[in-house]
């Protein structure tokens, strides 16, 4: 029966023609919306790897005149000091301008074994950066104070780079890099800095030293759950004071996590929308022409019941009918999407790809099935006497 | 003749409801997502507020320095503007503001954000802004350094709330007291040169911005010529000292600055190599050709479909002797009465969409509006609406044999 079916569609290729071009536009249309939605799915549903909650973002601008390292590094200190030694503050980290839920990025690459790993996340941090975050420490340790004379640059990387640098084998003690320049103390979990729909790449922590204190513009402060306004006006008297000629701004954790959460979302919703109409508008589209075909076909159909077909068969052939030709569309959109993977078009796992394909065709079988479900009950109700009484 | 057109239109379009509702849905949702991408690239464009002679402003946003391993790109630098640029000679009169940056206060046990700038006396000439209290502060009192500010009203509800006049109360913000002076009319932040809630004298800045003798800081600069006529001629000026600039490092081989028009330097992304304005016209493009192509192909489906219907009249009509340029022109005309129907359907729900956006308040401040250039759109959009989906079926009956269409019936 199927084979009788592909070849009466198939002879009217031409008559259908743009109706399965308005299918395969939509199917692309669909597998857009799916690809993003499935990436970000897949993204939400791995952890954070941080603790956000209660850790306030400090910025602060151009603090300093001197260019004398030691007594910078001595500030810096005993500002940590002051601003430690309030009631709700728990813990203190300097950092630089790269803080989770922030759009500042430093990026850069390492040759090892030959091959170029680019796009690391850089992140230039203290000690006090781990427990500030509650990073999740896999394997190693974080810095400590012994650091500042190791002989070998120690540095604290993420689950996704040790995969890429080592396998699955343990990276702690290892030296990467093809001058072996960076020494690996301990591994944490990855960390979604730039919010919960996104994936968190590749990152090297490295320990700030007096080189690199030029570009510590931002403070992280954990406070106590009970930190309130009041208290948060008195942290900012407390640092604009000791930072004189700064300007200084407070941010939560949450509210940047927010506001970055909205923006990944944004093109999505957007596109959403635009696409739930497109796909309403198909629907209609659909569901008129397939309405107004079987209605041509009163004869046909009342000569196929006079002949004992019951109205189930009829409705069924018509539906079958109608998910044949959305076939020869999926199909040919099939063709195009698998080209994404393949040619690794946006740099998305395959597997993204495949679950938005299969999201998509079952979409596109399932608007097809309903717009036709309604023809094809009403073609069941034909009564043959009056299909064929009307010729 | 077309009186008589509108009539057969009309009677088609009444005889089967629910394809014209089809129709008529299809169109003016797609007509109303047009308006409203339409409405919100023209607040953004033609929005002067507070750059009202934009015909004679130039705008300087961006400064790059590139070589064959590095390229570093930002705002400009106040020494820059000293040293370079306000020796022009063709600008009237040259205003310069820094990028916005942010701070809190704490005030009635609220915290509030704001965006705060610099700038000069200029920027209150150069610049119309709507003021509802006091007014800009002087160059006397910016030479002076006087601690004043102008505020934005939404800052100024925020800060003081309903009090009466605030002009000569104080504000503070980022730890220091400043006297308010002016409350101007709050520009959104779509119009991000120009946005923000607390402007201050230059000479007020925590840190001393003048000691940096680098091109690249944190300001951008408005130039105004004296008429329109001048304003190719101070571009060109602009563009021949940036190209004498001395390289400050070895490592650069190029610098890139433009005295752009304002859309220009809206879309300047920074990039030499990546033409912000080219970006945004391809995404433009991409997007109204998807939101039309469909419901476009979707109609010409119905129509070819309700033509067929219609067989037995074009059958007539061709045997009475009508060419197929006067029926392919008949239904055309009937495709467009259908569009333009649908157009003012969906003036109505464009007006209901737009209203539903400024309600959500998406961006503070930003309020879109059914002028007359986004009415204008939406007339060209229902006449190539009307075209596009009506060309196809129009062809097709006319290519109809008259034997055949006849038999039909």
């Amino acid at each position: 029966m199927f084979r009788h079916l592909f070849k009466l569609m198939w002879n009217k290729k031409k008559q259908n023609f743009l109706l399965m071009t308005e299918m395969f536009v939509s199917f692309l249309v669909v597998f857009a919306v799916m690809t993003i939605s499935v990436y970000y799915y897949g993204n939400y549903r791995k952890p954070v790897g941080m603790d956000y909650e209660n850790v306030w973002v400090v910025n602060y601008s151009n603090p300093l005149k001197t260019d004398n390292k030691d007594s910078i590094w001595l500030f810096y200190e005993a500002l940590q000091r002051t601003v430690k030694a309030l009631p709700q503050v728990r813990e203190v980290s300097f950092t630089t301008s790269n803080v989770p839920f922030a759009s500042a990025t430093i990026m850069n690459g390492v040759g090892h074994k030959g091959r170029m790993i680019s796009n690391i996340n850089w992140y230039n941090v203290d000690d006090n950066y781990q427990r500030v975050l509650d990073l999740k420490l896999l394997e190693g340790r974080w810095f400590n104070k012994q650091d500042a004379v190791a002989p070998v640059k120690p540095v604290v990387i993420n689950a996704t780079l040790r995969e890429e640098l080592f396998g699955n084998e343990p990276a702690t003690g290892r030296q990467y890099g093809d001058d072996k320049q960076s020494r690996v103390i301990g591994v944490v979990q990855d960390v979604k800095m730039k919010g919960d729909y996104t994936v968190a790449g590749r990152a090297v922590y490295n320990r700030t030293d007096t080189a690199s204190l030029g570009g510590m513009e931002k403070m992280l402060v954990r406070v106590t759950p009970d930190a309130n306004l009041a208290f948060e006006g008195r942290l900012y008297k407390t640092i604009s004071t000791a930072l004189k000629t700064a300007n200084v701004e407070i941010e939560h954790l949450t509210d940047k996590r927010g506001s970055m959460n909205n923006m990944s979302l944004m093109p999505m919703i957007i596109l959403s929308i635009v696409a739930g109409f497109l796909i309403i508008n198909v629907a209609l589209g659909l569901f008129g022409v397939l309405w107004y075909n079987i209605n041509k076909r009163r004869a046909e159909i009342g000569l196929r019941r006079a002949v004992g077909a019951t109205g189930r068969s009829v409705s069924l052939q018509l539906i079958t009918e109608a998910l044949i030709l959305s076939t020869f569309s999926v199909i040919a959109g099939v063709f195009f999407a698998v080209q994404f993977p393949l040619l690794n078009v946006f740099d998305l796992p395959a597997m993204v790809y495949v679950a938005a394909i299969v999201l998509s065709v079952l979409f596109i079988y399932l608007l097809v099935l309903i717009c036709a479900f309604y023809p094809g009950r009403q073609a069941a109700a034909v009564y043959p006497a009056v299909a064929l009484h009307e010729d | 003749m077309l009186v008589n057109y509108f009539k057969i239109a009309i009677a088609v379009l009444k005889r089967r409801k629910f394809f014209t509702f089809i129709s008529i849905f299809i169109i003016s949702f797609t007509i109303t997502i047009l308006v409203v991408l339409a409405a919100f690239i023209d607040k953004v464009v033609n929005d002067t507020y507070p750059d009202r002679n934009r015909s004679r402003l130039l705008y300087i946003t961006k400064f790059e320095e590139s070589g064959p391993q590095s390229m570093n790109s930002g705002a400009l630098s106040f020494y820059y503007l000293n040293r370079y640029v306000k020796t022009l000679k063709r600008p009237a009169r040259i205003a310069i503001s820094s990028r916005p940056q942010g701070t809190n206060t704490y005030v009635n046990n609220k915290k509030i954000s704001i965006n705060y700038k610099y700038t000069d006396a200029a920027y209150w000439e150069v610049l119309d802004h709507d003021f509802l209290e006091g007014k800009p502060f002087t160059a006397q009192q910016l030479a002076n350094g006087e601690r004043v500010a102008v505020i934005s009203e939404r800052l100024r509800k925020e800060y003081f709330g309903n009090a009466p006049s605030v002009v000569g109360q104080y504000i503070e913000a980022d730890a220091v007291r400043y006297r308010v002076c002016g409350i101007m009319k709050s520009v959104p932040p779509s119009n991000y040169l120009f946005s923000g809630d607390l402007f201050l004298p230059y000479t007020v800045a925590k840190t001393d911005i003048a000691s940096s003798k680098d091109y690249r800081g944190n300001f951008i600069c408005v130039l105004e010529a004296p008429t329109r006529a001048d304003v190719p001629a101070m571009k060109a000026e602009y563009e021949q000292m940036a190209a004498r600039l001395p390289m400050t490092n070895n490592q650069y081989t190029h610098i890139y600055t433009h005295a752009d028009s304002y859309l220009n330097a809206y879309l300047r992304s920074g990039n030499e190599k990546k033409s912000g304005m080219r970006i945004v016209s391809t995404v433009v493009t991409i997007f109204v050709l998807l939101v039309m192509l469909l419901p476009a192909m979707n109609l010409v489906n119905i129509n070819v479909t309700r033509i067929m219907e219609r067989s037995s009249e074009i059958g007539v009509r061709k045997a009475f002797g009508a060419s197929s340029k006067v029926l392919a022109g008949q239904f055309i005309i009937e495709n467009l009465i259908l569009t333009l129907i649908s157009g003012l359907v969906s003036v109505v729900l464009s007006l209901i969409a737009l209203q539903l956006i400024n309600r959500a308040n998406l961006l503070n401040d930003l309020h879109l509006s059914l002028n007359f250039n986004v009415l204008l759109v939406t007339l060209l959009a229902c006449l190539v609406f009307g075209l596009l989906s009506g060309a196809y079926p129009a062809w097709r009956m006319s290519r109809m044999q008259v034997i055949n269409a006849l038999k039909a019936s």
